[in-house]
C-alpha cells in the first residue's frame, strides 16, 4: 500500500498511465475475480473511502481529483475501480482471499484431510510473497496469518469427526493462551459495547491487541474481553462509552470454558405439565401448563386464584386500596356469583382461538374458577416439581370429567433420575409400546433396558402373524416384538412407570410416607393405595415412590429424641402419645379423654418425653399401672380393652390391638376404666411367681402376711412399679449351663427372665427366677451355699409353699437391694453405720453368736416379744425361733427383715414412720388426727392424738391408720424409696407426683405422693 | 388351602417323663407345642394327624433333657394369592372390613368392595348396597378372593377382594333371623 501512495504522490500527472501500469501489476487472480470485486465493493467501499480520506488528508488536490474521478461515471467506472483499486482491492482482496480460503476449506472439509489444509495454507503462504503488491497487503496477510494460527487448531479439530476426550481436553485453554477479562459496562449495553469494540478493531486494526469481545445474554453488566494482558484491555476500552475500565477482573483458566459453554436449557414444557410459579403472589403455587408459546417465551398456566374479592372490588371502584404486602390471600376458586354480588364487572368472552369461554374480571381471565394467566417462561420453575396429593386433588375438584388423577404422566417429565432398579416391574406409558409390561434389566442414564413380559409376547406374535397379510405395519411391529423377545428393549425412563398389582407388598421409599410398608390394595393409574402394615390405614402414594419389598416396617419410628408411642409433653403443657412419625412432624394423640384429638406437632414443639412410671386408680380404686389390662367403661371408647401403655395425670393411654384409629391408642380417664384380671401390680395376690422377684417392700402385701385391710385406704404406692423392679438390676445365675454368670435383667415374662450376660455379649432366657441371684454382692456368694441346709428345715415347719418361695427368692433379691433401700436400711438401724451390704464379711461370714445376739439386743425391743405370736408374719414367726443360729447367716434374708421395725410398719402402707400425721379410725369413733410416736414390729403404732401430738397416746392397728396426704408447701417425711426417713418440703404436686425439696441435701426430687406423709409440727 | 404334610421337629423332653408313657407324653407335648402355630413356609398347623416316626433321643449335656427328632403328619392351612375363601366378618370400618377364615385374618379394603356398596356408620357399622338388599356387617359370611398375603413369623395377613364375579355375601345372620 505505501507504494501506491508513492505513486500518487510522485506522478500525479501520470496517474492514468501509471494506473494502467498498476493494473498490469495486478495478479491474475484479481482479474479473474473482477466481478466479485464489484460485489465486494459495496462492503469495502465505506471503509476504503474512510481510509482513503485519512490517508490523503493533507493532499486536498488529490482528494478533489479523486472525487472528480468519482464523478466520471460509467466510462470511468472501471478506471475508478482501478483508481481506488489500490485501496479497495486491499479489502476486496482480503475478502476474496478469505472467501477463497473458505472455499478451499470447504473442499478440504469434504476431503477430510486436515494435513492438506495445513499444506495448502503453507503453499499459499509461500506463494503469496510472490504475488505482486503483496507487500501492500502485509498487514492484511499478517492478520490473516494470525487468524489462521489462532483458529487452525480448532478448525482442524472440527474436521476430525471422532474427537476423543483427550483431544477435547487439549483444546481447553492453558496458561499460554490469551486470558479472559471481565469488564464492567452499563447494564443493557453489553452487546453495544461488544459491537463498538468490534468496530474499533476494524478501524484501528492491529493497534488493538485484544483478541475478542464477548457479550453474554444472561450476564448483565459485564462483558468479556479476550487479551493477553490487562493493559491491552485497558488500551482497547480507552475512550469508550458505557464501559468502565475501573474494574477489570481476570477469569480463572478453569472457569473460562464455563463462560462460553452453552447450557442446553431445553425446557421440555408441554401442555399439562405441572409447574410452580417462581414469583409474585402465586410464588410456590402449583400451576398447570395450558399453552406454550416458544417464540415469545410465554406460557399460559392454570392457577388456583389467590384473589381478595373485596380488595378487587375496591380497586375496580377506584377506591383506595391499602397495599398490604404481608397478606397473601389464600388460594380459592373464583366464584363468579360472589364477584357479581360485590358489583365486580364480569365479562364473558369467547376466546377466538380455542372457542372456550372465559370470565374476565379486571383484566384477569377465569375459567371454571381457575385463573388463566400468561406468564414468562422465566417466572415458572419446571424442574423437579412434585405436586402433593392435596394440590392435585384441588386441581381436580371442579371438573371431574378429566378427573383421572392417575393421568399424571406429566409428573414424570421432571422426576428424579435413577429410581428404577433392576428387577422392577414397569409399564410403558407413552408411545407405540404403551401398556407393554416388563422388568427392568439395566439402567443407563435416561434409558432403561427392560425385558418385556415374556408371557404376553408370544401371543402377540402369533396373533400378529394372522394379520401379517393385511398389514405391513403389523409385520414390522411383530418383527420388532420378536426382536424384543431375545433382547432387552431400551426405553426412555420418561416413558416408563413402575407397575404394581393389587396384593403386592411394597415399601415407600420417598415422599411423605417414606419408610412405610404395606400391601397394594388398589392401583389407580400411577397412584397406588396401600394398606399400611402397622396402622392398617390406607396410604396414597405414587407408584414411583415405592419399591416391592417383603420387609415389614412402620416407616420412620424415630425423629429426634422421640419415638413412636412415646408419651410426650407438648409446648402448651398438654401431653399425648406419638401415634405416627412423619418426615418432619409427629402425629400426637392428645391426652384429652372426652374425644380423640390428634394434632400434628413439629419436633421443636415437643418439650420433653415423659418417662415416669406412674400409677392411677380405676373406678373401683384399684391401682392401675402400666401394662395392666383395662377395660374402658364409659366415654367414646366404651368397651375397648387393652393394656395401659402410659399413665399421666390420671389419663390412661390404652393400646387396643383391634382399634384401628390412632395407631390403636385410646385415651381415657383412669376413673372410667376398670382393671381387668387384676393389676399386675397386685398379681402376687394370686401367687404370681413373679412376686418373688419384687422388691421386698411389696412382699408384705401378699395376703398371707397381711392383715385384712380396706383396699380403698391403701394408696397405690409403689405397687405401680410392676415387673420393672428387677429389670436393669444385676443378677447372678445360680443354676444351669450359665451358672455363675452375671448379667443384667432385660425383661421378665412370666417366670422367665431374660438376662444380658456381662461376659458373653448375649442374652439368655432363664426359666426359673430362682436361678438368679443378685450379683452385685460378690463377697456374699461363698456364704450362700452353706445357707441352703439351714433354709430347708426352716421353711418346712410352718410356712406354706408360697412363703417358702418368698423366703427363697427374697433372700436372693435382697442381696441385690441397694444399700439405701428400706429393708436394708432398717436392718442398719440396729447397728448404725454397719449396713450388711457395706461390711458383708463382718455381718455374717464372721458372725459369731455374740454378734448375733447383739443384733437382737440392739434391735428395738418392742417387736421381739411380739414376733412369735405375729399372725401376719407367719414365715418370720416360724423361722425366727426355729433357727436362731442360722439367723445371722442369712443377713439379707427375709428373717432379718421381718424383724426390723420397718417390717411392722410395712403392714400398713409399709412406710409408717415416727413424727408423721395420720388419721386414726377406731371402730365406733370418728377419725382422729394423731402423730405417730412409735412403730411396733407388728405394724401397730403408738399414736399421740392431736395434730401436734399433745393428746392421749393410743395404740392403733395398721388398718386403722391412714396417712394424711400432704398439701403443697407442707413439711413432709418420705416413707419409701431411697430417701426413706428423710424430711423435706412439698414444693408442688403434679398429678400423683410430688415435688419435694429434701431438707438434708436440699435436692429437689419428684416422688410418688403415696410415699409422702405430712410431718407433724413440732 | 389345606395340605396334609409331614413335618419334623426336635422335641425336648424333661427327664421326669421318662418311663412307660414317654411316647404319649411326647405326642401331647408336640400337639401342645405345634398346633395353632404358624410358619411362613407352611402356614398354620391346624391339626396333628399322627406321628410318623420318633427318632433316637439325645441327652443334652447339663440339663438332662432329651431331644427327640419327631416326624409327624399334620394338616396345615396356608392361604394363597388368588385363592377363594369363605370367611366370617369380624369388624367393619370405613376403610373396609376384616374377616377371618380360621386363623387367617383377611382385610377387604373399601376399594375392593363393589362400588355400589356404601359404608353406613350405624350402630353396627356395615356396607350396604344402595337398594339395601345386601349387607355386610359383623358375623356376615362372605366369599372372597385373596389378592395378597403377608407372612410374618407368627401370623399370616391377607388382603382380599369381593369385587369380582360370584364373590360377596353368602349368608347373612341378620337376614336369617
Amino acid at each position: 500500500m505505501p507504494r501506491v501512495r508513492d505513486d500518487y504522490e510522485d506522478d500525479l500527472d501520470e496517474e492514468e498511465g501509471d494506473e494502467y501500469g498498476g493494473e498490469e501489476l495486478l495478479d491474475d487472480e484479481e482479474e479473474a475475480e473482477d466481478e466479485e470485486e464489484d460485489e465486494d465493493y459495496d462492503a469495502g467501499e465505506k471503509s476504503a473511502k474512510k481510509r482513503r480520506r485519512s490517508e490523503f488528508i493533507d493532499d486536498a488536490a488529490l482528494e478533489d481529483d479523486e472525487e472528480e474521478d468519482d464523478d466520471y461515471g460509467g466510462r470511468r467506472s472501471s478506471k475508478k475501480g482501478r483508481g481506488g483499486g489500490g485501496f479497495i482491492d486491499d479489502i476486496a482482496l482480503e475478502a476474496d482471499e478469505e472467501e477463497e480460503e473458505e472455499e478451499e476449506g470447504e473442499d478440504d472439509f469434504i476431503v477430510d484431510n486436515p494435513a492438506d489444509i495445513v499444506e495448502d495454507d503453507d503453499r499459499r503462504m509461500h506463494r503469496r510473497p510472490l504475488l505482486p503488491r503483496e507487500d501492500q497487503e502485509e498487514d492484511v496477510e499478517d492478520l490473516e496469518r494470525r487468524i489462521q494460527e489462532r483458529y487452525a487448531r480448532s478448525s482442524q479439530a472440527e474436521y476430525d469427526e471422532e474427537t476423543t476426550d483427550v483431544e477435547q481436553q487439549a483444546l481447553l485453554p492453558s496458561v499460554r493462551d490469551p486470558k479472559l477479562w471481565m469488564v464492567k459496562c452499563a447494564i443493557g449495553r453489553e452487546r453495544e459495547v461488544a459491537v463498538c469494540l468490534m468496530q474499533k478493531f476494524i478501524d484501528k486494526g492491529s493497534e488493538l491487541q485484544i483478541r475478542s469481545a464477548i457479550a453474554l445474554d444472561h450476564l448483565k453488566n459485564y462483558i468479556y474481553i479476550e487479551a493477553d494482558k490487562e493493559a491491552h484491555v485497558r488500551e482497547a476500552i480507552k475512550g469508550m462509552r458505557n464501559i468502565f475500565g475501573a474494574k477489570i477482573t481476570l477469569v480463572p483458566i478453569k472457569e473460562m470454558t464455563d463462560v462460553l459453554s452453552v447450557e442446553s436449557k431445553a425446557i421440555d414444557l408441554s401442555r399439562d405439565t405441572w409447574v410452580r410459579m417462581k414469583t409474585g403472589t402465586y410464588k410456590g403455587d402449583l400451576a398447570k401448563v395450558l399453552d406454550v408459546d416458544n417464540v415469545r417465551q410465554r406460557v399460559t398456566v392454570k392457577l388456583i386464584p389467590r384473589i381478595d374479592l373485596q380488595a378487587l372490588a375496591n380497586k375496580l371502584d377506584g377506591r383506595e386500596v391499602a397495599k398490604k404486602k404481608a397478606f397473601v390471600p389464600p388460594p380459592r376458586f373464583m366464584n363468579i356469583e360472589e364477584a357479581r354480588e360485590l358489583h365486580i364487572r364480569v365479562e364473558r368472552r369467547r376466546d377466538p382461538m380455542t372457542g372456550d369461554y372465559y370470565e374476565n374480571i379486571g383484566g384477569m381471565m377465569f375459567k371454571d374458577g381457575f385463573l388463566i394467566k400468561t406468564v414468562s417462561m422465566k417466572s415458572i420453575s419446571t424442574q423437579n416439581i412434585q405436586p402433593t396429593f392435596d394440590e392435585l386433588e384441588k386441581f381436580r375438584q371442579p371438573d371431574e370429567r378429566d378427573g383421572e388423577i392417575g393421568s399424571l404422566s406429566t409428573l414424570f417429565a421432571n422426576r428424579k433420575k435413577g429410581h428404577f432398579m433392576k428387577g422392577d416391574a414397569v409399564i410403558i406409558v407413552k408411545g407405540d409400546l404403551k401398556n407393554l409390561k416388563g422388568w427392568v434389566e439395566k439402567v443407563e442414564d435416561g434409558n432403561v433396558h427392560i425385558r418385556p413380559n415374556e408371557k404376553g409376547l408370544p401371543v402377540l406374535c402369533s396373533t400378529s402373524e394372522l394379520f401379517l397379510q393385511y398389514s405391513k405395519l403389523v409385520l414390522s411391529v411383530c418383527l420388532l416384538l420378536s426382536f424384543f423377545m431375545q433382547k432387552t428393549l431400551a426405553i426412555n425412563e420418561k416413558e416408563l412407570c413402575k407397575y404394581f398389582e393389587p396384593g403386592n407388598h411394597v415399601k415407600v421409599i420417598s415422599g411423605s410416607h417414606e419408610g412405610a410398608t404395606g400391601m397394594v390394595v388398589k392401583v389407580e393409574g400411577h397412584v397406588l393405595i396401600i394398606l399400611s402394615d402397622t396402622t392398617k390405614e390406607h396410604i396414597r402414594v405414587f407408584a414411583d415412590h415405592v419399591v416391592e419389598s417383603s420387609e415389614v416396617t412402620t416407616g420412620v419410628t424415630k425423629l429426634g429424641d422421640f419415638e413412636l408411642h412415646d408419651l410426650v409433653l407438648l409446648d402448651n403443657m398438654s401431653f399425648g402419645v406419638i401415634i405416627r412419625v412423619e418426615s418432619e412432624a409427629f402425629q400426637v394423640l392428645k391426652g384429652v379423654p372426652d374425644r380423640p384429638e390428634v394434632v400434628l406437632v413439629r419436633l421443636r414443639e415437643i418439650k420433653s418425653k415423659i418417662d415416669k412410671k406412674l400409677v392411677a386408680q380405676d373406678r373401683s380404686k384399684n391401682t392401675i399401672s402400666v401394662k395392666d389390662v383395662v377395660r374402658v367403661l364409659e366415654g367414646p371408647c366404651k368397651g375397648k380393652q387393652g393394656p395401659v401403655e402410659h399413665i399421666f395425670r390420671g389419663v390412661l393411654f390404652i393400646y387396643d390391638r383391634h382399634h384401628l384409629e390412632h395407631a390403636g391408642f385410646i385415651c381415657a380417664k383412669s376413673q372410667s376404666c376398670l382393671v381387668v384380671g387384676g393389676s399386675r401390680g397386685n398379681r402376687e395376690k394370686i401367687g404370681d411367681p413373679l412376686s418373688y422377684l419384687r422388691t421386698p417392700q411389696r412382699v408384705p402385701q401378699s395376703p398371707g402376711r397381711l392383715p385384712p385391710r380396706a383396699g380403698g385406704r391403701h394408696r397405690g404406692g409403689p405397687g405401680g412399679r410392676g415387673h420393672d423392679s428387677l429389670i436393669g438390676t444385676t443378677v447372678k445365675i445360680r443354676l444351669g449351663p450359665y451358672k455363675g454368670y452375671r448379667g443384667r435383667v432385660k425383661d421378665i415374662k412370666g417366670t422367665t427372665v431374660r438376662v444380658e450376660l456381662e461376659s458373653q455379649m448375649k442374652e439368655v432366657t432363664g426359666k426359673d427366677s430362682s436361678r438368679y441371684g443378685m450379683g452385685s454382692e460378690t463377697p456374699m456368694h461363698p456364704s450362700r451355699t452353706p445357707m441352703h441346709p439351714y433354709m430347708t428345715p426352716m421353711r418346712d415347719p410352718g410356712a406354706t409353699p408360697i412363703h417358702d418361695g418368698i423366703i427363697g427368692k427374697k433372700r436372693i433379691l435382697l442381696r441385690g437391694e441397694p444399700p439405701g433401700s428400706p429393708p436394708s436400711r432398717t436392718y442398719d438401724a440396729p447397728t448404725p453405720g454397719s449396713g450388711w451390704a457395706n461390711t458383708p464379711g463382718g455381718s455374717y461370714d464372721a458372725a459369731t453368736p455374740r454378734d448375733n445376739g447383739s443384733a437382737y439386743v440392739n434391735a428395738p425391743s418392742p417387736y421381739l416379744p411380739s414376733t412369735p405370736g405375729q399372725p401376719m408374719t407367719p414365715s418370720s414367726a416360724a423361722y425366727l425361733p426355729g433357727t436362731p443360729g442360722g439367723q445371722p447367716m442369712t443377713p439379707g434374708g427375709g428373717g432379718l427383715d421381718m424383724m426390723s421395725p420397718a417390717i411392722g410398719g410395712e403392714n400398713e402402707g409399709l412406710w409408717l414412720l415416727p413424727d408423721i400425721l395420720v388419721n386414726v379410725h377406731k371402730p365406733g369413733d370418728d377419725a382422729m388426727i394423731g402423730v405417730v410416736q412409735e412403730v411396733m414390729a407388728d405394724g401397730s403404732c403408738r399414736v399421740a392424738l392431736g395434730s401436734d401430738g399433745s393428746g392421749d397416746m393410743v395404740t392403733a392397728q395398721p388398718n386403722e391408720i391412714e396417712v394424711i396426704q400432704p398439701r403443697k408447701s407442707d413439711k413432709i417425711k418420705i416413707m419409701g424409696g431411697a430417701q426413706r426417713g428423710s424430711t423435706g418440703k412439698l414444693i408442688g404436686v403434679d398429678g400423683t407426683d410430688g415435688i419435694v425439696k429434701v431438707d438434708d441435701t436440699l435436692d429437689v426430687k419428684i416422688l410418688d405422693m403415696g410415699i409422702l406423709a405430712k410431718l407433724a409440727q413440732s | 388351602m389345606f395340605f396334609h404334610i409331614i413335618l419334623e421337629r426336635n422335641m425336648q423332653l424333661h427327664p421326669r417323663h421318662f418311663g412307660a408313657r414317654l411316647r404319649e407324653k411326647l405326642v401331647s407335648k408336640l400337639i401342645k407345642d405345634v398346633e395353632g402355630t404358624c410358619s411362613g413356609r407352611h402356614g398354620f398347623v391346624v391339626a396333628i394327624m399322627g406321628i410318623e416316626h420318633v427318632g433316637k433321643g439325645l441327652i443334652r449335656d447339663g440339663t438332662g433333657f432329651v431331644t427327640f427328632p419327631v416326624k409327624y403328619k399334620c394338616v396345615v392351612f396356608r392361604p394363597f394369592k388368588g385363592e377363594i375363601l369363605e370367611a366370617v366378618v369380624t369388624m367393619v370400618n370405613k376403610m373396609g372390613f376384616f374377616a377371618e377364615a380360621g386363623p387367617v385374618q383377611i382385610f377387604v379394603s373399601n376399594h375392593l368392595i363393589p362400588d355400589d356398596m356404601e359404608f353406613q356408620s350405624a350402630d353396627t357399622p356395615n356396607y350396604t348396597t344402595s337398594d339395601g338388599s345386601v349387607k355386610i356387617q359383623k358375623d356376615t359370611e362372605v366369599r372372597l378372593k385373596i389378592i395378597g398375603t403377608r407372612v410374618d413369623a407368627t401370623e399370616i395377613f391377607c388382603i382380599g377382594t369381593i369385587k369380582d364375579d360370584f364373590l360377596g355375601v353368602i349368608s347373612d345372620p341378620s337376614a336369617a333371623v
